[in-house]
């Protein structure tokens, strides 16, 4: 069955490897994946220790659904306290290692201590081996993971690895596998480089046991269905993610010069087709269908010719729309070269963008950028900062600490240029028009961030019973619900309605493209609770699933307000207040997020967490949860 | 297991193909079969088309000139109102 798979505990600075089952009460609770590494981190982690020392702990995982014939079933999370944010530090990425280590017989990794030499865990069949990786220090993501196939000698092996950004405690550096799979936003990659492992490999042949194998394999048949004949996983698997920065530029919703516009226009040269036309291949994450992962090859310039990944959505944001350059050898190169550093391709863009922005304001002079002309547009400029960043060289090892500290480090005013939350840069969209999108960002517990509870569907203007019929299931809503995207009303419901859905599918391991992210008839509860009963045997009702999901939240949330989180910090920064929208379609211009009508909404949504007015649960919402306990040291 | 439909499925009902909506007003727009630009029909702004399959147009981009004088007249418009 698949609930047989162990979680082990692995000391690197004693080297000692201790592998245990994991309770079936523990699976009820909180599933796999980002729910028990939640209740790990909250568990193991003593507040206020240093991310970037030995006391933090870093969890990889697998979802419940993992490795079983359920669409979409590939997802890794990763998880530790974040040297970006000091808050909750997790990230899901796609590929296919964690199905790999769930064949080996792990589903979950807890990594504890620093080794004194670089070292790499080998996972095989049930056994783990820490091994050396000096051999590997120094080396790019692709380059490590072809050498670690050929030290072992096996070409099925996956691994999940950092780059150079990793090892130089980039504060934003990812975790990553294959060409361009990222575990980005909140630092992983530099939690395992200050713990000296370059790697984890992974190989297994053990066995997943389905419950009703026959009855899991027909009912994916119809989800797949569902899910492939949608217009948007149409788009997806023709364009890939660029087609949302397509769409959403056409009418005004991106970020652009950091924060100046919100559109980038005449751009016709980065659009999602002119993009397609360097495509030479489609490529899927495990057991998906959609297959968005474009594959190309760098047309001109220094890396002409090299094989890279993508772009997403956030590279068009990071090295087109945010420096307002419209260069294909720079979108594709710069994609490449922060997948192969192994650094969040989203902060990157961010950091380079407020820099960019602080030069033509006179904060920063070329004095301070080694000579660089850190002008808008400067695509030689864009490329050159990446490599910086990576290697922490000049400004680009300012800019490597991540908004907060990268400003208190500049001075002179610089803070009121950053567009961030919680010390994370906000995604390349431009949340002023879309109050629902963004209280997301203000609220999200892993700081700014759309995945966690993004409402992407208000942007569709669906009719309001369409949105009743999904955001009242499966808990009774009856509140106000409004289609358009400019509204409050109803919003804080969506909201928080979103984080519960994503934190139930991330503790699954299915991707959030197969849920409600993308459009109203995509699985969820529902789905969800017959995928655990036939491929784990688990009968959890929708809303039992839903309870799990919120439970992760409520534990997100404990470890955040241990770590100082106060309802201040629930917020976006004055920009969106003060400057109103200047670009895009009418609707979309002279916008800004109103204060009070914000506040309102921040105190909705805590209410409908069950969270009192400074957003800390209340002994109520945790009793009802089973959370009255915690830390309750039951892994 | 109860075998319901789900509501992913009851809400695929309403799907609609060869259209999408403007995304000046949100009006929905079935373009001619193969058209390289329209014209919403609601608002005047008009849009770039690409064909993902023979009935499946999605909005490639604005007719940026177009749409940026309409949208120049709607602000000012707006202005002499206030």
């Amino acid at each position: 069955m698949p609930l047989d798979r162990k979680i082990a505990y692995v000391d690197l600075t004693t080297g000692e490897i201790d592998i245990k089952p994991i309770p079936l009460a523990m699976r009820k609770k909180y599933l796999g994946g980002r729910g028990i590494d939640m209740y790990v981190l909250y568990n193991h982690i003593k507040p206020g220790i240093d991310p970037l020392g030995p006391d933090n702990v870093a969890c990889i995982s697998a979802g419940i659904l993992v490795g079983t014939p359920s669409s979409a079933s590939g997802r890794t999370h990763v998880a530790a306290k974040s040297p970006l944010t000091g808050f909750i530090g997790s990230t899901n990425m796609g590929g296919f290692f964690a199905p790999e280590m769930r064949f080996a017989g792990i589903d979950h990794l807890v990594i504890t201590g620093k080794s004194e030499k670089p070292v790499y865990l080998w996972i095989h069949d049930g056994e783990i081996e820490i091994r050396d990786a000096s051999k590997l220090w120094g080396q790019g993501v692709h380059k490590t993971q072809e050498l670690v196939r050929q030290e072992l000698n096996d070409r099925e092996i996956q691994i999940l690895t950092i780059g150079q950004g990793g090892e130089n405690l980039v504060r934003y550096a990812n975790v990553m596998t294959v060409l361009k799979n990222a575990g980005g936003r909140t630092g992983m990659g530099a939690v395992l480089g200050s713990k000296n492992l370059k790697c984890v490999a992974a190989r297994g042949t053990m066995d997943v046991k389905i419950a009703h194998p026959e009855e899991a394999l027909e009912y994916n048949q119809r989800l797949v269905k569902s899910i492939t004949s949608a217009k948007v996983s149409i788009t997806q698997g023709k364009l890939g993610t660029p087609f949302i920065w397509g769409t959403t530029n056409s009418f005004g919703g991106v970020r652009t010069r950091n924060f100046q516009t919100n559109q980038f226009e005449y751009a016709d040269a980065i659009e999602p087709e002119a993009i397609d036309e360097h495509i030479i291949g489609w490529a899927g994450c495990f057991g998906c269908q959609v297959h968005c992962r474009g594959r190309y090859k760098i047309p001109s310039g220094e890396y002409k010719g090299v094989y890279g990944e993508g772009p997403e959505y956030t590279a068009q944001g990071a090295f087109c729309g945010e420096p307002a350059c419209d260069s294909m050898e720079a979108l594709l190169t710069g994609n490449h070269l922060v997948n192969d550093y192994g650094i969040d391709v989203l902060e990157t863009g961010s950091m380079i963008a407020w820099a960019m922005e602080l030069y033509e304001e006179g904060i920063l002079t070329l004095e301070d950028t080694d000579g660089i002309d850190l002008k808008f547009g400067n695509e030689k400029a864009l490329i050159e900062m990446v490599h910086k960043i990576a290697f922490r060289e000049g400004l680009g090892d300012i800019l490597a600490e991540g908004p907060l500290r990268a400003a208190q480090k500049i001075g002179k005013g610089s803070e009121k240029y950053l567009i961030h939350v919680k010390g994370m840069s906000n995604l390349h969209s431009d949340e002023r028009g879309q109050p629902a999108l963004a209280l997301n960002i203000a609220v999200s517990s892993r700081g700014s961030d759309h995945l966690r509870g993004r409402p992407a569907i208000d942007l569709y203007g669906l009719p309001e019973a369409v949105l009743r019929e999904v955001y009242s299931q499966p808990v009774k809503y009856d509140g106000p619900l409004t289609s358009h995207w400019k509204d409050y009303e109803g919003k804080a419901w969506q909201v928080r309605w979103q984080e519960t859905c994503y934190a139930a599918v991330d503790c699954t391991g299915i991707c959030k493209y197969h849920t409600i992210f993308l459009g109203p008839n995509f699985p969820n509860f529902e789905e969800w609770s017959k995928l655990l009963y036939l491929n784990c045997g688990l009968e959890l009702t929708p809303k039992e699933i839903w309870d799990v999901g919120e439970r992760c939240y409520n534990i997100e949330r404990l470890f955040n307000i241990r770590e100082g989180l106060t309802r201040e910090l629930d917020n976006i920064v004055d920009r969106y207040y003060d400057e109103p929208t200047k670009g895009g379609v009418p609707a979309a211009r002279g916008i800004t997020i109103d204060r009070k009508k914000f506040q309102k909404m921040l105190d909705e949504y805590y209410e409908h967490h069950g969270w009192d007015k400074d957003g800390v649960p209340t002994k109520e919402t945790l009793t009802s949860l089973g959370l009255e306990n915690e830390p309750s040291n039951m892994l | 297991m109860e075998d319901k439909k789900t509501t992913a499925e009851r809400t695929a009902a309403g799907r609609s193909s060869g259209k999408f909506r403007c995304h000046n007003c949100m009006t929905r727009i079935a373009p001619p079969a193969g058209a390289k630009q329209v014209k919403c029909e609601n608002c005047g702004f008009e849009w770039r088309v690409s064909w993902l399959g023979p009935t499946f147009p999605r909005i490639r981009g604005p007719v940026w000139d177009v749409n940026r004088r309409l949208t120049e007249e709607a602000l000012k418009a707006r202005e002499n109102k206030e």
